[in-house]
């Protein structure tokens, strides 16, 4: 097994962490760097899924905004501990994604899709139109969170650090998981799924694996998300996300991870730069999908080999 | 008892019925491309927006339900000839990917033209007319016979023309069809332009009915797929059966529950077909798995 770090993601990482100490990095682009990166690392981790095992999961957006709400509540309740947030955030995701990758991975391809999608939509109906969370408002106005008792994260460059941090974890575990024999199980089941499990491999329990993996770590950069933006709504939950999540994998490049993490800051800093200058921003971003999509398929980060995605080739059985 | 229910059960067909217009097209595009098209919310939000604007020039309601159908197909065929055309050969994410980005820039197009603030179309038919011990709104009467009409049409067209025999051949075997010397591209682009007509019929009559904002695709979106994979994806006479069926589940079930709870459990009796029988009432067996 290599060495999950390389030098080149070493240095990547270091000019990270050295990057606020740059004069031009102000409050707002720190802000800016937070969400790109939170929101390039849960594009890294639907990437396990889609590029490497071959699973398109329509429903990240529940992960990421279960922890999302895990951290809120504790939050709300004057429970400042990140750590607190982290675990109960593990804990709900998890329970979550047991339940959902148990009768989702029993199927595949586009059924796959569609039963992360309608298990995403139920929380997100829940969380929209109950009370208990706040409704259609969520959880607003959230207090900064602390690491250690005393010792609370409430500056951009601390939030900064937050993530940058998370990213480095999640790209050790994602790194970790694709060069291992674990990986090696899940690209045989992308290529093949009966030839994988005519080997002998119990392809259901890899599948669940990998996306209890991949809905963890989402969960955790959702756990971070209220630290820095001070709520949880459930707009967070919404199919649309997960629709932005996928886009995000896309855009990089499947099955790279460093791809999707390029793809979603590139998506969130282009949402941002467009929609300060006009109001139809959307419009831009929708073309720039379309252009993706027709003219760079492979991602600004390409895969070099054909893409495969078994499951979802029409008549394919 | 019969008084509550009845009501209930007629609001069923009749949201059904229109269900039923946009589910077909969807249904038709799914077995054709392989894509799962996400801006056809958005084709049916257009349909009231075009509505819209053709009640605005010429006053009459039933201009518009020609105009808009219309006005939206020709979107659609333009749409598929630029952006669905180049991905034939490609993976259906793809096509997934693109139709996710043309919803982005239809809705965001709709609310810079006419804004996002909620409309309303009035109905063009008013009253309501006694039935079996009660009265119901003349509109939804004409609704659910015109759109029940609509879909007969639609039914002896698949079944009795040349041309629809050929979309079917296309759904069942693209490449077989081309061999045999049809205009496979041109079937799809018009195919694609019916589809996208449909869903501009249901959108425009369901109007009167619902409000009219950019975001109502995006509210039925969900709903139109969940009649299709009910239905058995491709299964044209499938998503008609399930369009009827949601609709009067769903309209049933209100006097029980409240909205809310009505979505969860459409959703929780998806999750258990699509585990069950993931094929739907008359898909295909063993297709796209």
């Amino acid at each position: 097994m290599s060495n999950p770090l390389s030098l080149r993601a070493a240095l990547v990482f270091a000019a990270l962490a050295l990057l606020p100490l740059t004069p031009w990095m102000s409050k707002y682009y720190l802000l800016l760097a937070f969400d790109a990166l939170l929101f390039g690392a849960v594009a890294m981790s639907l990437d396990l899924l889609i590029g490497y095992t071959g699973l398109v999961s329509f429903g990240h957006a529940a992960f990421f905004g279960l922890g999302a709400y895990s951290a809120a509540v504790l939050l709300e309740r004057e429970v400042s501990s990140l750590w607190l947030s982290l675990g109960l955030a593990v804990v709900v995701v998890g329970l979550y994604a047991l339940l959902v990758s148990y009768f989702a991975t029993t199927r595949r391809g586009i059924y796959f899709a569609l039963l992360t999608l309608i298990f995403a939509e139920v929380v997100y109906t829940v969380f929209r139109y109950t009370q208990t969370f706040g409704g259609s408002d969520g959880i607003q106005g959230l207090p900064p969170p602390s690491i250690l008792p005393g010792v609370l994260v409430d500056t951009p460059v601390g939030n900064y650090y937050l993530v940058v941090s998370y990213l480095f974890f999640a790209y050790l575990v994602c790194r970790t998981v694709v060069s291992s024999h674990f990986g090696q199980v899940l690209a045989a089941i992308r290529e093949n799924e009966d030839r994988a499990r005519f080997l002998g491999y119990d392809v259901p329990r890899y599948k669940m694996g990998v996306c209890m993996i991949s809905a963890v770590l989402t969960g955790l950069a959702g756990a971070l998300y209220p630290g820095r933006a001070a709520y949880a709504t459930p707009d967070l939950l919404h199919w649309s996300i997960s629709g932005e999540f996928l886009i995000m994998v896309m855009i990089g490049g499947l099955g790279t991870l460093v791809g999707p993490i390029i793809g979603g800051a590139f998506l969130i800093v282009l949402q941002e730069k467009v929609s300060s200058y006009v109001q139809w921003y959307s419009i831009i971003v929708g073309l720039v999908l379309i252009v993706i999509v027709l003219f760079v398929p492979k991602g600004l980060l390409g895969f070099r080999g054909a893409l495969r995605l078994r499951g979802l080739r029409r008549g394919s059985t | 008892m019969v008084s509550v229910l009845l009501p209930q059960l007629l609001h069923g067909l009749v949201f059904g019925a229109a269900l039923g217009l946009l589910a077909l097209g969807l249904t038709v595009i799914f077995g054709l491309l392989g894509v799962m098209n996400f801006a056809h919310g958005e084709l049916y939000m257009f349909g009231a927006y075009a509505g819209i604007a053709a009640i605005g020039l010429t006053g009459s309601f039933w201009v518009a339900l020609i105009a808009a159908p219309l006005a939206v197909g020709v979107v659609g065929a333009l749409t598929e000839v630029a952006t669905l055309r180049p991905l034939y050969r490609r993976e259906p994410l793809y096509g997934l990917i693109l139709t996710f980005g043309l919803a982005l820039v239809f809705r965001e197009a709709v609310r810079q033209i006419w804004g996002g603030d909620m409309r309303r179309i009035l109905p063009p038919v008013e009253g309501s007319t006694p039935l079996l011990g009660m009265t119901y709104p003349n509109y939804r009467l004409f609704l659910l016979a015109f759109a029940s009409a609509l879909l007969l049409g639609i039914w002896l067209f698949f079944t009795r023309t040349r041309a629809g025999i050929i979309v079917r051949a296309a759904v069942q075997d693209a490449e077989m069809l081309d061999g045999l010397g049809v205009n496979v591209p041109r079937v799809f682009t018009l195919t694609f332009a019916g589809s996208a007509a449909l869903a501009a019929i249901a959108g425009l009559l369901l109007a009167p009915i619902f409000t009219v904002y950019p975001q109502m695709g995006v509210e039925m979106i969900l709903l139109a797929f969940i009649v299709v994979i009910l239905g058995g994806m491709g299964s044209m006479g499938g998503s008609v059966v399930a369009a009827f069926v949601i609709g009067i589940t769903q309209s049933l079930l209100t006097l029980w529950m409240n909205p809310q709870r009505v979505a969860i459990a459409i959703f929780g009796i998806m999750i258990v077909v699509l585990i069950v029988r993931p094929r739907g009432f008359f898909g295909r067996e063993g297709v796209l798995e």
